[in-house]
């Protein structure tokens, strides 16, 4: 196999996942998908570094992916915590509830009005035959979950 | 006018576009066209990828293979707009970057990958199933911030990263003659070399011989996350919420 010719596919590809994770970082605002983002860019780094131990047959490239592993999973219970704190003061994944935290001379961020959701296919739910009496519903119950 | 610039040019406009017209913000006919602007961009950006080698053909299609589930699983991730399927997507991604480390023989990170990763993976998806949105798609998952800059910042370097990569590899390096690859294909399969039979007890001679006080310094490193995820959490639960932030929800 040509040695040089991998290491260049293998470069590319890092390369454009560590795009895609910066793309996927910078322009998300459900904080799950942005850790996802973030863990990607990694991915792409791996990718680069496996090959370049490869291309120069060194045990380094290989080692330092450990490395980014062990940080990938701290990075990984930090954040799910932080986001699992942030997610109960405020009941939502949104990132731009935290826009107070901006400089103190940035203009407040304003949400853009959104046409209706239409392509979020409509929910058939099976039909049961009815047993007992419906409950009553609370509204504010349905639209976030109290116990979470 | 083919010039593997101009290649690389348009690969990188293409699949800058197409990602800019794939993330939210858009309507279904606007991400359709975005998928075909897209897909064209990636196969210009692996036009410029260089053949493996004759031999290897079926190598070559296997490499190209998992080369393209990463790419098109890794760019759903960050596309799609329903969280758990973007953890789905992620998981795919992961696979195809784990074939990738056995590619280069790289098995035993390729296996800690997938062990490390299902773990996590599935952590964050029991987190999107308890805190996603009950009711379809939430507010900020149809909406970016300025999907337009994000897509040109990471065209912008794609396209830095990819012209860097083929002028060092074809202008300055030089391919290697037949006779230097070859010795580098024997050298890999030397003992000690990384593609030796004894693959796993040779990275463990390494991590724990040369860069030994690296492996303490990550053992420390987990154990203050540890630490700090659960100090995070702990201090969590004597924040009492008052009922007026709490339904804060769009």
């Amino acid at each position: 196999m040509n040695e040089s010719a991998l290491l260049h596919n293998s470069l590319l590809i890092g390369a454009i996942l560590f795009s895609l994770g910066v793309v996927g970082f910078l322009c998300r605002r459900n904080m799950i998908v942005m850790f996802l983002s973030a863990e990607m860019m990694l991915q792409g780094v791996s990718v680069s570094l496996v090959a370049w131990g490869r291309y120069h047959n060194n045990w380094d490239g290989q080692s330092l992916v450990v490395f980014i592993l062990t940080v990938a999973a701290c990075e990984a219970g930090l954040a799910l915590a932080l986001v699992l704190m942030l997610f109960h003061r405020t009941g939502s994944l949104d990132i731009a509830i935290w826009h107070q935290l901006r400089e103190a001379d940035q203009p407040a961020y304003a949400d853009a009005e959104l046409p209706e959701d239409t392509d979020a296919a409509p929910r058939h739910w099976p039909k049961l035959t009815p047993a007992g009496h419906e409950p009553q519903h609370s509204e504010e119950e349905e639209l976030h979950r109290s116990h979470v | 006018m083919t010039t593997p610039q101009a290649v690389v040019g348009m690969g990188t406009l293409l699949s800058g576009g197409g990602i800019w017209l794939l993330l939210p913000g858009g309507s279904a006919r606007s991400r359709l066209l975005g998928l075909v602007l897209g897909l064209a961009g990636a196969g210009c950006l692996a036009a410029c990828g260089l053949p493996l080698g004759d031999l290897a053909r079926a190598e070559s299609i296997v490499f190209w293979s998992l080369a393209a589930l990463t790419v098109v699983a890794a760019a759903a991730t960050v596309t799609v707009r329903n969280p758990v399927y973007s953890a789905i997507w992620f998981a795919l991604s992961l696979i195809g970057t784990a074939g990738l480390f056995f590619f280069q023989g790289a098995q035993f990170l390729g296996v800690a990958t997938i062990v490390v990763y299902a773990g996590a993976i599935l952590v964050t998806f029991l987190f999107v199933l308890m805190l996603a949105s009950p009711k379809g798609h939430a507010y900020y998952d149809r909406v970016g911030w300025e999907p337009l800059l994000s897509a040109a910042t990471g065209a912008v370097l794609v396209g830095l990263l990819t012209m860097t990569i083929s002028n060092l590899l074809l202008s300055e390096v030089k391919a290697p003659t037949a006779e230097e690859s070859k010795n580098l294909a024997t050298a890999t399969h030397q003992p000690g070399g990384v593609l030796n039979d004894e693959h796993v007890a040779s990275l463990g001679a390494q991590l724990f011989s040369k860069q030994l006080v690296g492996v303490e310094i990550a053992g420390t490193l987990l154990l203050v996350a540890l630490v700090g995820a659960v100090a995070i959490v702990a201090h969590e639960k004597q924040y009492r919420p008052s009922p007026t932030t709490r339904g804060a929800q769009r």
